[in-house]
């Protein structure tokens, strides 16, 4: 077995074997590919307002078979799952138990129309429960309109299973958390001190292309996603 | 920690892992693979449709990047830093990881990190291991040591490509669509074999039963095993990109994950995720960003209900730190994103098992007789045209065919070079013959430009060898009499 100090040393060792860096006068962007190429025609960076961010994600994720929506308030949020549940017949919904997820208060209406409600972190069950139920409902850190991405982090309330394992997935994000790029959420995270146990980007349904090469939703992860943008 | 150890009843088992994975193992040398290869007409469409598809959108996606080549600056610089000060950032690294409350294990070779891996297997009294994203663990050939060492262990590659030519015993054949080389009456005759009943030959009920028949692995594995795209010194912090959530499963659901990664795939920092993020998935697969990037910092952590109770991680050397301090270090800065497979007009023509490496492709050509030595891969310098199409794609600027130039420099040096070179001209040959590979993009026209391209040209380089150039010299002409005559002459 390597110890450790013996490997660092052997790799020290070896890195300090050679003389100059070879590399010093190479130019990666010397390649005569177009889109390395300096000189080319740039596409204008995008700048984007707040009020087109909504509807820039909007549309990326529709792009990847995504569904969204933006709502005018919790409580059109929380009428929209419960007709969901109501339209797939869900028996099931496992929720993250986070102050987000509860001020949506869907619990006592999904209840009445028959569909059972586990919430992770306070309903020992719920884990074991993600793998037969029909629907998992989450916040998200942020949303990222480039991309059409949520930024989902972990804590005791917010387990990752919830967004894995149930077939279709919704997700409520204030209008307010939307960022437009991916770089913007990597800024913030590599300042905000120590990351959480994980940090997800997930962008929009499960997909695959090995059979084939023909695209397939939804393998392992929901084949369904929802997302709700409110304010 | 023996949690799991009682015995527990026996389990439908799928898969025996009999992959022939690595060199040694794969069947005849470079040229006889190349020839059956080369008469196979599905792998040829495959192959031409993968490239086509892929390399376009990779080239849509980047040229909407404003800044894609300062990205390819910073992504070469980050990388040049990485490797030139690798022993200090390996240090920060395992330091962050056990600030994670992570493990930590340097292994020097396969077999040290088998030794690791088989002492967690034993302790948690494992009989399931599900796995995802790792080509460090195919280099090492864990499935198989790991079922030598515990009889009855099942170990479950979740990614749909991959479960297939699992459950075939078949090696991937490229780095990001590891079953580009089979139909879907061949995956359903696969899986027909596994659920002892027809499955019908339709992508979406492929997919369903793969679902349910992988959803049931995840849930019993004890240990879940990943490779990384990326670990990240600053944090402690490995990072996976995926695109059908089974990385994200295996990272999350088992009570132990562990994740295998070769020592070159260290980020300082994690601001410099911005860079590579933005280049990964669109060299790839043309996506702006996979379906899930997912940033994994050790264990869950207290109160937590998910998430793995142990994370270990596992930095392999495994032949890199040879390469360290030489004139070829940079072949250590790719990050595995496939482009340079998806524009190469000799990977076009044969695939990816004909390299007969867990790395095929321009980059496989590179890191493969770095890794094992010459003499054990010693014509895979020669599979390539040396047009430069893959140094173009590489969103790193990893001078790719220079690399292959000096290689076969060092071959020769060493007296190993051209016992055989039939093939690199048969697959270059039909690269000339077929008009499509001139509609390649980067590739088009370069083709027939290569002879004229001198390594120099690029970057100071020693001239060919000798032998090399002498059958350098060929018409660049393409044809069917051209291609009928290398056909004959392999
Ligand atoms: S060598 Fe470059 S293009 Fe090829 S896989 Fe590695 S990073 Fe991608």
């Amino acid at each position: 077995m390597a110890d450790r100090e013996q490997f660092l040393a052997h790799v020290r060792e070896r890195i300090q074997s050679s003389g100059a860096r070879p590399h010093e006068h190479y130019q990666p962007t010397v390649a005569p590919d177009s889109v390395w190429t300096p000189s080319r025609p740039r596409p204008p960076v995008w700048e984007p307002s707040a009020d087109e961010l909504p509807e820039r994600f909007l549309a990326e994720l529709r792009a990847l078979s995504g569904t969204g929506a933006r709502v005018a308030d919790e409580t059109a949020a929380r009428d929209y799952i419960i007709e969901l549940a109501r339209h797939k017949r869900a028996t099931l919904l496992v929720r993250w138990g986070d102050e987000p997820t509860d001020a949506l208060g869907v619990d006592a209406p999904l209840a009445a129309a028959g569909t059972r409600v586990a919430v992770w972190g306070r309903d020992a069950d719920a884990r074991a429960l993600c793998a037969t139920a029909d629907l998992g409902l989450s916040s998200a850190e942020y949303a990222v309109a480039e991309t059409g991405s949520l930024v989902l982090v972990t804590s005791p309330e917010r387990g990752r299973a919830v967004t894995l394992l149930p077939p279709a997935y919704v997700a409520v994000v204030p209008v307010a958390r939307l960022v437009p790029r991916v770089a913007d959420v990597i800024a913030h995270y590599a300042q905000a001190g120590p990351l959480p146990a994980s940090l997800c980007f997930h962008t929009g349904p499960s997909r695959s292309a090995d059979i084939e090469q023909s695209l397939a939703i939804g393998v392992h992860a929901p084949g369904e996603i929802h997302v709700l943008l409110v304010g | 920690m023996a949690r799991t150890t009682t015995p527990k009843p026996a389990r439908q088992r799928d898969t025996v892992d009999t992959r022939p994975t690595g060199p040694e193992h794969a069947g005849g040398d470079f040229n006889a693979r190349g020839r059956a290869a080369l008469k196979d007409e599905f792998l040829h469409d495959s192959l031409a449709m993968a490239q086509t598809r892929l390399a376009g959108s990779r080239t849509a996606t980047l040229a909407a990047l404003p800044d894609a080549p300062e990205l390819r600056e910073r992504a070469y610089a980050i990388k040049q830093d990485v490797i030139a000060h690798l022993d200090t950032y390996l240090e920060r690294l395992a330091d962050a990881v056990e600030r994670a409350s992570g493990h930590v294990h340097f292994a020097s070779d396969g077999a040290d990190a088998i030794t690791y891996i088989s002492g967690i297997v034993a302790r948690r009294g494992a009989r399931t291991i599900v796995k995802s994203k790792s080509m460090a663990t195919e280099e090492i050939e864990l499935n198989h040591r790991l079922e030598e060492l515990h009889p009855g262990l099942e170990i479950v590659e979740t990614d749909l490509g991959e479960w297939i030519i699992q459950l075939r015993g078949e090696p991937p054949s490229h780095i990001i669509a590891p079953a580009v080389h089979l139909n879907r009456f061949q995956v359903a005759e696969t899986f027909s074999q596994v659920a002892g009943e027809p499955v019908p030959p339709d992508v979406e009920d492929l997919m369903q039963f793969a679902r349910r028949r992988l959803r049931q692995k995840f849930l019993a594995a004890e240990i879940g095993i990943s490779g990384a795209n990326f670990a990240i010194a600053e944090t402690g912090t490995i990072v996976m990109v995926t695109n059908e959530g089974n990385g994200r499963l295996v990272t999350s659901l088992p009570p132990v994950h562990i994740a295998v990664v070769g020592i070159e795939k260290l980020l300082p920092r994690v601001a410099d995720l911005s860079v590579f993020l933005q280049l990964l998935a669109r060299s790839g697969t043309g996506q702006k960003l996979t379906v899930f990037t997912n940033l994994i910092t050790g264990p869950r952590r207290p109160g937590e209900s998910d998430g793995p109770e142990e994370f270990h991680l596992v930095l392999l050397d495994n032949g890199r730190s040879q390469i360290l301090g030489t004139e070829f270090d940079e072949a250590l800065y790719c990050i595995r994103c496939g482009a340079c497979l998806n524009v190469c007009p000799v990977y076009r023509q044969v695939g990816g098992h004909v390299y007969g490496s867990t790395y095929s492709g321009p980059i496989g050509a590179v890191i493969t007789p770095l890794l094992k030595g010459d003499a054990a891969a010693k014509d895979l310098p020669n599979a390539s045209s040396l047009c430069g199409a893959c140094w173009e794609a590489c969103p790193v600027g990893i001078p790719l065919h220079d690399l292959l130039l000096k290689l076969r420099n060092r071959e020769t040096r060493e007296g190993l070079a051209g016992r055989d070179q039939s093939l690199l001209f048969a697959g270059f040959a039909q690269a000339m013959a077929h008009p499509a590979a001139y509609r390649l993009g980067a590739a088009a026209g370069r083709i027939a430009q290569a002879p004229f391209i001198s390594a120099g040209s690029i970057r100071r380089a020693p001239r060919p060898a000798d032998r090399w150039t002498g059958t350098r010299d060929l018409p660049p002409i393409a044809g069917a009499s051209f291609r009928d005559r290398w056909k004959e002459g392999i």
